[in-house]
């Protein structure tokens, strides 16, 4: 690596890292989560980089060559459509397939008599998670996977070779990648691994949003249960993944736990026990996590606020990051805040006068991190992202 | 459902090691490092479909 970059490295790592840990560092670190974005610039298609990963990658470098970011995740377009292919998954919206070329890639919720678990299966779940998505899941979600008992195919034994081989390239991929971020423009890969809450992955891939509420009021017991079941499970995967150096945090996907998805009552009963756990088990081995938690999460602030010190970074959207800097800021590091409609709609000047705002309001004594509301997807404009940059580097001095 | 499905699968296995076991009449070598060999392999096929859940 050029002493120049390796010097740049070590100092974004430093910044980044001392956000996180709550702490005030030389500046305000930028870590956007640029998705098609990255495509636009590059002048690449959704298509292209949805389904050509070296592409994905290509322009997620471009970006952090080109704008004075501290740290970026290796590529936000992270649905290669070559491995969910492979592997014949069907909840997935292809851009150039099923989409025009310049739409992101979508996921599919099917009609709630068609979910992927259905209502009385949830004993299944709860007794072997891993055997009911070998055995039950897998079968429904992909078009290859021959349902068990009945007869295999050719296309079934080649899902799980192509599948298992595609995996093993895209996430070695990732490596490669990371280590050319840093090489060409010192930029620190923002996280490593991935968390998603039991109630998540319920809602997301097995009973559906409607099939899961539902079940919330004519079930509740079996829903807690299969909560409790994946929660070990989703741990083990998170910890899996995470930095081995301890330097950055693993990425917690929050969907369905927000308002107005479920009441706080809810919250408290099936979201946040298991979720709690998780964090405190992964804490307790040295992983902090990042909270991405879309949406509006301003009515459970008070459960977040219970986990330890420095154990996550809560990333807002579309909640009140002023009032999450008075619920969590003494605890926690926080980023976003930007809104993205701003960064899609905005001018640069109001795209400013927002970053401004919002380092004023929560920045003052470090732990926060700049980065828009929500991922960001091809709407975004490169002047906004220009403004949100150059004015940070300039006003975000400590 | 079968005995192979009642397998109690903890976090990181498909097969467990014990239930593997049972297919080795005899190991006259390193059993140890057979054992390390079959749950490191059995761990990708872990990765693979948690994986599939989580990610994709």
């Amino acid at each position: 690596m050029p002493a120049e970059m390796e010097r740049l490295y070590a100092e974004r790592l430093k910044r980044y890292t001392a956000a996180m840990r709550n702490e005030k560092p030389d500046k305000i670190p930028i870590r956007p989560f640029v998705a098609e974005f990255t495509a636009v610039y590059a002048g690449l298609t959704c298509q292209e980089v949805t389904q050509d990963y070296q592409k994905a990658f290509d322009a997620a470098r471009k970006c952090a060559a080109d704008f004075d970011w501290d740290a970026v995740v290796g590529n936000m377009v992270y649905g290669w459509s070559g491995l969910t292919q492979a592997i014949g998954l069907k909840y997935y919206a292809v851009p150039g397939v099923d989409l025009p070329v310049d739409t992101g890639f979508q996921y599919v919720e099917p009609p709630e008599d068609q979910a992927w678990m259905q209502p009385d299966e949830y004993d299944q779940l709860i007794e072997d998670p891993t055997g009911f998505l070998f055995n039950v899941w897998l079968p429904r979600v992909s078009d290859d996977v021959s349902p068990m008992g009945e007869p295999t195919s050719m296309r079934n034994n080649l899902s799980f070779l192509k599948g298992g081989m595609a995996m093993l390239d895209y996430f070695g991929g990732f490596g490669t990648q990371a280590a050319a971020l840093r090489d060409e423009s010192g930029t620190v890969s923002a996280i490593s691994g991935i968390l998603k809450a039991p109630f998540d992955i319920i809602a997301d891939k097995l009973r559906g949003y409607k099939g899961l509420v539902m079940d919330l009021f004519r079930q509740p017991e079996k829903v807690q249960a299969a909560c409790e079941a994946l929660a070990p499970h989703l741990q083990h995967v998170a910890a899996s993944g995470a930095d081995p150096d301890g330097n950055v945090p693993i990425g917690l996907w929050m969907h369905r736990g927000c308002s107005p998805f479920v009441s706080p009552a809810q919250f408290e009963r099936f979201y946040w026990p298991t979720l709690k756990q998780i964090i405190l088990g992964l804490w307790k081995d040295g992983h902090q996590v990042l909270f991405y938690a879309e949406g509006d999460w301003d009515t459970h602030l008070d459960y977040l606020a219970e986990l330890p010190e420095r154990s996550i970074v809560f990333h807002v959207d579309r909640g009140d990051i002023f009032e999450a800097h008075k619920k969590l800021g003494e605890k926690f590091c926080l980023s976003g805040g930007i809104p993205n409609d701003l960064l899609a709609y905005g001018t640069p000047d109001e795209v400013r006068d927002r970053c401004k705002k919002v380092i004023d309001g929560v920045a003052g004594n470090g732990g926060y991190i700049m980065d828009a509301a929500a991922i960001m997807q091809d709407d975004t404009k490169a002047e906004s992202l220009k403004a949100m940059t150059d004015f940070t580097r300039e006003y975000g001095v400590y | 459902m079968s005995e192979e499905e009642k397998l109690i699968r903890e976090p990181g296995a498909c097969v467990p090691w014990e239930e593997k076991r049972k297919e080795f009449p005899e190991i006259c070598g390193d059993e140890e490092l057979v054992k390390r060999t079959w749950e490191d392999v059995d761990a990708l096929g872990y990765m693979y479909i948690w994986q599939c859940l989580l990610s994709f």
